[in-house]
């Protein structure tokens, strides 16, 4: 980054770290990586990773791929609960605002209104309702994906700028139950894959 | 979601015999159901009482806004070139085509009240000057109406109506046309032109749903004004629309010609639609209710107490019904259809017929509750009270016999989907 800000070095590779000294604590290895040349190989393997049981994988792809999250077998994204807890949480915060107000810390008579009534503050409820289900959506997600997150180790593969543009890769990770470096290197190279790399950390 | 190509059986595409037997039988049902109708029309007319015509109406319009819905989908799927949706394009092709059926069975009320507005039985009382206020006032003496009769006189009522249907049966016709054209000569200039039909067809037909809306169920409390009423009438009928829709190809796709072609992407999407109306409908129509509840002007909000109490203060039966709307046509279906998974199959069908039923009840909120002069209270009216009357079911099911028969003739006549439609691929494989 430093080359950079002097603007001595635009080439990319510097950025990317392509020719990077191995790090002396590297010697951990975080997972294999398989790169695939289409998406038809890369859905199946997809699907067989799937179904040989693995849990902790990921698949990465400059495009999204349709239908292959159903591949993958991942569930449903819990993200509409977070927002449907933000909205019901937002529509009583406005609800008891009002309330309070009306009732105990200022009673006056409106437009001869009640003090209160849920009709009258009920555009407050509503915008309170909105706010928090799009900060339980935009939250949700951050938590969901466990966001920020400035750097993972699958970025220091050779390749990795190459997702951008016309790589696939399937990273297996060495925490999965499942996985062994001999076997899970032969399974993988049973899947149609371009090359099968091993990752350290 | 898997990728599931699309796999039509060819010969449900290419053969286009609909079910004769039950072509017949709704036509049966129709006839049946507006003759019997019909007889408590006349009996109506004979003994000056209104219920009879707007039970005529009710039951009109019940399928009329269904299909200004349709109407209105059908063109913003066109303008929006919309691709996963041409296979259910041309069932709305289909149903429109009772269109002119159903503007056939609107003439009644518009002829009897054109011919003889003195006629006790007409429900818009501004027809005749000498029909009583209540407060005991003469329509003719009353400046309310002298300062509206520019608008709203028997002569450019009639001919308004008349306009509607003419701009509704022929937007639905040229649709029809350009779509079932392109179908023989696979010429996609007629997908452009529809397109371009409907970019000008959406303004006029939203012009003509809310003057109708204005004319024939707000005059009948000419008093009263609120400029939200043609957008309520709007979101109701894409309500109805929409779930017409879906009804419509849950029956095609699990026992007509739709099996193996609509799938779960298009029913997702149609469900999404009917959250999203759901949600526009308790908008507008708490909007309209929030503004004149607080502005607290009785020229307006005489129009709620009617539907809320009695003259000293107790509910009365439309408190019920109002209640039935906010939570049943509105919070239970907005909470149900949050959920993705009711939105698939049989759960997405439970809660379209659930909106069509609470769709009826909407009908009878905005038509029916009136101020009848009475001589009984000091308000010097009583409302008329929610009682469904035979007039209103037998005029339901006949419409509905004859749009189903005009549905079941029109699908004879061209292929179930638009296999010539530049999009239809696009529509056949879609998928999340």
């Amino acid at each position: 980054m430093r080359a950079l800000h002097m603007g001595t070095i635009t080439n990319r590779n510097v950025l990317f770290n392509f020719e990077r000294p191995p790090n002396r604590n590297m010697s951990k290895t975080y997972g294999l990586i398989a790169t695939f040349g289409n998406t038809h190989s890369l859905y199946q393997a997809a699907e067989e990773i799937c179904e040989a049981g693995f849990r902790h994988w990921d698949v990465y792809s400059p495009f999204p791929v349709h239908g292959l999250e159903g591949a993958m077998g991942l569930p449903r994204s819990k993200v509409p609960t977070f927002t449907l807890i933000g909205g019901v949480t937002g529509f009583i915060t406005g609800m008891l605002i009002a309330w309070y107000m009306g009732e105990f810390d200022f009673p006056l008579v409106v437009g001869g209104k009640p003090y209160f009534s849920p009709i009258f503050p009920f555009p407050v409820a509503y915008e309170m309702t909105i706010l928090l289900a799009s900060f339980g959506a935009f939250f949700g997600m951050f938590i969901t994906n466990r966001l920020p997150r400035h750097h993972h180790p699958v970025m220091d593969f050779k390749k990795w700028p190459g997702i951008t543009d016309d790589q696939f890769l399937i990273l297996l990770e060495a925490r999965d139950e499942k996985f062994d470096l001999d076997e899970t290197r032969k399974f993988l190279e049973t899947l149609k894959s371009l090359e099968v790399v091993e990752l350290k950390e | 979601m898997s990728v599931d190509t699309a796999n039509p059986p060819m010969e449900a595409v290419a053969s286009t015999g609909g079910n004769k037997d039950l072509a017949t039988r709704a036509l049966i049902v129709g006839l049946v159901g507006l003759g019997i109708a019909l007889i408590g029309l006349m009996q109506g007319w004979r003994a000056g009482d209104s219920r009879p015509m707007l039970g005529w109406m009710i039951g009109v319009s019940y399928w009329l806004t269904m299909g200004i819905g349709m109407l209105f989908l059908l063109m913003i799927l066109y303008v929006f070139d919309a691709g996963w949706s041409v296979i259910v394009r041309r069932q709305l092709e289909h149903a429109l085509s009772g269109f002119k059926w159903v503007g056939l069975i609107f003439l009644p009320l518009i002829a009897l009240s054109f011919f003889y507005p003195q006629n006790d039985a007409v429900p818009w009382i501004w027809m005749d000057p000498a029909n009583i206020t209540p407060g005991g006032e003469p329509v003719g003496g009353d400046i309310l109406h002298q300062k509206k009769s520019g608008f709203l006189n028997v002569g450019f009522f009639t001919f308004r109506t008349i306009f509607y249907f003419a701009v509704w049966i022929g937007l639905a016709g040229i649709l029809r046309r350009c779509s079932f054209t392109m179908e023989k000569d696979g010429d996609p200039k007629w997908a452009r032109l529809a397109h371009n039909v409907s970019a000008v067809g959406i303004y006029l037909c939203a012009l003509c749903a809310t003057f109708a809306a204005v004319d024939w169920f707000k005059s009948l409390e000419y008093h009263w004004f609120s400029t939200m009423y043609g957008v309520w009438f709007f979101a109701e009928s894409m309500r109805a629309g929409l779930a017409g829709t879906m009804v419509l190809c849950w029956i095609l796709a699990t026992r007509g010609y739709l099996k193996g072609i609509y799938n779960r992407y298009h029913s997702y999407l149609l469900a999404c639609l009917m959250l999203a109306f759901t949600v526009f409908w308790a908008y507008i129509s708490f909007s309209q209710y929030f503004l004149i509840y607080n502005a607290n002007i009785p020229e307006e909000t005489f129009w709620y107490n009617i539907r809320e109490m009695n003259f000293d203060g107790t509910k009365n039966s439309w408190w019920w019904v109002s209640m039935g709307l906010v939570f049943a046509h509105f919070l239970f279906p907005f909470l149900y259809l949050l959920w993705y998974h009711n939105k698939f199959d049989r759960r997405a069908l439970f809660i379209a017929v659930w909106i069509l039923v609470f769709h009826s009840l909407d009908i009878y909120w905005n038509i029916l509750p009136g101020q009848i002069p009475s001589d009984e209270n000091i308000l010097g009216f009583v409302v008329r009270p929610f009682v469904p009357h035979w007039v209103d079911f037998f005029t339901w099911l006949g419409v509905g016999g004859i749009c189903v028969w005009s549905f079941i003739l029109s699908s004879r006549k061209v292929k179930h989907i638009p296999i010539r439609d530049p999009r239809i691929v696009e529509s056949l494989n879609a998928h999340e």
